[in-house]
């Protein structure tokens, strides 16, 4: 699939010389931006330590911020939480760890929230997840627990978790770098397939592959900065930043 | 249900294994002997002076005294009225329990257990009135008791599926309720005629402290281990100073200080008697500890167990309740319990501040001139009595842990 270009450009995330300092003082974001519009795919790559995480995070604000501004979806994060619960509603994330609930079965990990925070009819959640689990490929495990799950599994059943609270914005946070390589795949393919459904993506990743075939757009980032954002083809074959040419020897 | 009992293992293996465990070597042979000679005639000599030598009168002639205390005759009703509730709420949720179906390992165990209770209780029932030469009537209330969970029990087993389940799910409710029925029934109010905790006593009031204690030193220790954990440093160092200080000090000492200082910080009115001051600087003391071990459970939850909530949109409270504290829950309960259990054994230290809770009684009654030098069979059944309470405590426990266990679960919610 070509790099898409979303018809229409309208901005979902705006973010605006993000400044962040952990407590201990580390200047981890530094002055960052990046737009994503909807329907886009951006992949963030970039050596450890460069900040995705952070950056990534501050999005759905799991991280705060000292200076600048994000505006997702035209509501900008604040210190306000109810705002800051209405981002995160409209906003889904997959996580490294999956950090499934391990105490309540794969469908009532899919039905809490839809249920607790939309304040939706159980029983019609319940047919929607199940739906769901059935699109990501795991409809027969609906009522085991993520303990009896394999990996690859269970951080689908992570992704439909997310999807279940219909997000117009899905973050991935190197979702398949804690699997075994055999289980890679299957979960870069749900996620190739959620694209391809116009689903509005940021993923950090070092998937190679993916990036090429599924971003509209790929950012590098290194040192707290956004060094280059291009689309993939220029990214990966002409990148204009030195910085850039540098890591992708590093990556092979 | 034979089928059902393959899995644990046909008997003569584990008498196998037993021999092998006990005979492995030719010293453990002779370890295992020895021990085992030890243990025989402890028990022999045991059981030798509890049926000939102890003279059981002193019980005998007390038993009122050691189950409710002074209490007064004509209001003792209330008491029995309460007993028979608890037996009918008993029999109910064994019974719905039995009706349950029990397809899980744990599950395996279950008839076999199910019936050595109710043996253990019909031999309890029958024995211990005769032993106690309670009267006539008063015996007869007990079996009477004693029949009504047994019915009740095979009622529900028998016809509980067929109750609704919207029916069944209001059953655990009938504990709570019961409670506040029963503070009712003990102490008076809503037209029953109020009876001072000055003369509750024995078994009663050892029971209304600790369960009173244990309810609330529960929730008081959420607060105090949530607050630890707080961003709010205002919080945060209140908890920390409130539980190093209540750990720092020795509960005679919180006793005897809440025994005056309450009475001084609250107005006039409102200050509570002595019996529920004690009863308060209990719960005060077990908030502490409870917190503690709720800490280790929240520390054993993963940081990403909380990010994930909030990233569904849940809020704070909603996260806590909802994916923290049941996984944290799992963790301490073992420590939790171990603290009930402390606190129920630290309810004698009332005797020292002049109530009259079981040891109490026990010491009044020892220091009565014609049971002089019968201390023996007194401890004897304190002990008994403490151990069964403490029994029951571990094993409400350890059916709680079975459930919180996730792949346990399943059989609850399909
Ligand atoms: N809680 C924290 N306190 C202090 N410094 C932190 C904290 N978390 C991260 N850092 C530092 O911030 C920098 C960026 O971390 P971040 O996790 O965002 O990197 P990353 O690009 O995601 O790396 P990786 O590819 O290894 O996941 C790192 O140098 C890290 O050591
Ligand atoms: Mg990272």
């Amino acid at each position: 699939m070509a790099s898409r270009n979303p018809a229409v450009m309208d901005p979902i995330l705006e973010a605006r010389g993000v400044q962040k300092w952990y407590p201990n003082g580390y200047h981890a974001l530094r002055g960052v931006d990046l737009t994503v519009h909807r329907g886009e795919v951006v992949v963030i790559m970039g050596p450890s330590g460069s900040g995705k995480s952070t950056f990534i995070r501050t999005f759905n604000a799991l991280e705060d911020f000292q200076q600048g501004s994000i505006t997702i979806d035209g509501l900008s994060i604040n210190e306000d939480t109810r705002n800051i619960e209405a981002i995160r509603r409209e906003v889904g994330m997959v996580f490294q760890q999956f950090n499934l609930f391990p105490h309540l079965s794969v469908l009532d990990n899919l039905t809490l929230a839809p249920v607790l925070v939309r304040k939706r009819a159980k029983a019609q959640v319940e047919r929607e997840a199940l739906e769901l689990l059935e699109r990501v490929g795991i409809g027969e495990q609906a009522h085991k627990f993520p303990g009896q799950l394999s990996g690859g599994q269970q951080q689908r059943v992570a992704i439909a978790r997310s999807l279940c609270m219909e997000p117009r914005l899905m973050l991935f946070d190197e979702p398949t770098s804690a699997l075994d390589p055999e289980m890679v795949q299957e979960v870069l393919e749900v996620m190739q397939e959620l694209a391809a459904d116009g689903m509005t993506m940021v993923v950090v990743t070092h998937e190679v592959r993916f990036a090429r075939n599924v971003a509209s757009r790929v950012v590098l980032m290194a040192e707290g900065e956004v060094v280059e954002i291009a689309p993939p083809e220029q990214f990966f074959t002409a990148p204009s930043h030195p910085r850039t040419q540098q890591f992708l020897q590093q990556i092979g | 249900m034979p089928a059902l009992l393959s899995p644990l293992g046909p008997a003569p293996s584990r008498w196998k294994r037993l021999r092998s465990e006990l005979f492995g070597s030719r010293v453990d042979g002779l370890i295992s002997i020895a021990l085992g000679a030890a243990l025989v005639a402890i028990a022999f000599g045991l059981l030798k002076w509890t049926l000939f030598q102890a003279q059981w009168a002193v019980i005998q002639a007390n038993s009122t005294l050691f189950a409710v205390g002074r209490y007064p005759i004509e209001q003792q009703w209330r008491l029995w009225l309460l007993t028979a509730l608890l037996a009918a709420a008993t029999g109910l949720s064994w019974g719905l329990l039995r009706a349950l179906p029990r397809d899980q390992p744990s599950g395996q165990r279950w008839p076999f257990n199910d019936r050595l209770a109710a043996g253990v209780l019909v031999a309890l029932a029958l024995a211990v009135p005769l032993w106690l030469q309670l009267s006539l009537a008063i015996q007869l209330r007990w079996w009477g008791i004693t029949a009504l969970v047994l019915v009740l029990r095979w009622a529900l087993a028998r016809w509980g599926s067929d109750v609704p389940r919207r029916i069944q799910r209001l059953v655990p409710l009938l504990w709570p309720g019961l409670y506040l029925v029963g503070m009712v029934l003990i102490s008076g109010g809503l037209g029953l005629i109020q009876v001072a905790p000055a003369q509750w006593g024995g078994l009663l009031l050892t029971l209304v402290a600790s369960s009173f204690a244990i309810l609330l030193c529960f929730p008081l220790g959420l607060v105090l281990a949530l607050g630890r954990r707080s961003e709010l440093p205002l919080l945060r160092w209140g908890s920390v100073v409130y539980i190093e200080f209540i750990r720092g000090a020795p509960l005679i000492t919180l006793l005897f200080l809440g025994q005056n200082i309450l009475g001084f910080l609250l107005p006039g009115g409102l200050a509570p008697d002595r019996v529920w001051r004690a009863a308060w600087v209990l719960t005060f003391f077990a908030a502490a500890y409870v917190a503690e071990a709720l800490r280790s459970g929240l520390a054993a939850v993963p940081r990403g167990q909380l990010e994930a909530a909030q990233s569904l949109g849940m809020t704070m409270p909603q996260s806590l309740v909802q994916v923290v504290l049941p996984q944290a829950l799992r963790v301490a309960l073992p420590a939790v319990v171990g603290q009930f259990i402390t606190l129920l054994q630290d309810t004698t230290l009332l005797s020292l501040i002049g109530l009259l809770d079981l040891l109490g009684t026990a010491r009044a009654v020892m220091a009565n001139p014609a049971f002089l030098g019968k201390s023996a069979e007194v401890y004897l059944v304190l002990a008994v009595l403490f151990w069964g309470c403490c029994a029951a405590l571990g094993l409400g426990s350890r059916a709680l842990e079975t459930r919180l266990n996730p792949s346990e679960q399943a059989r609850y919610q399909r």
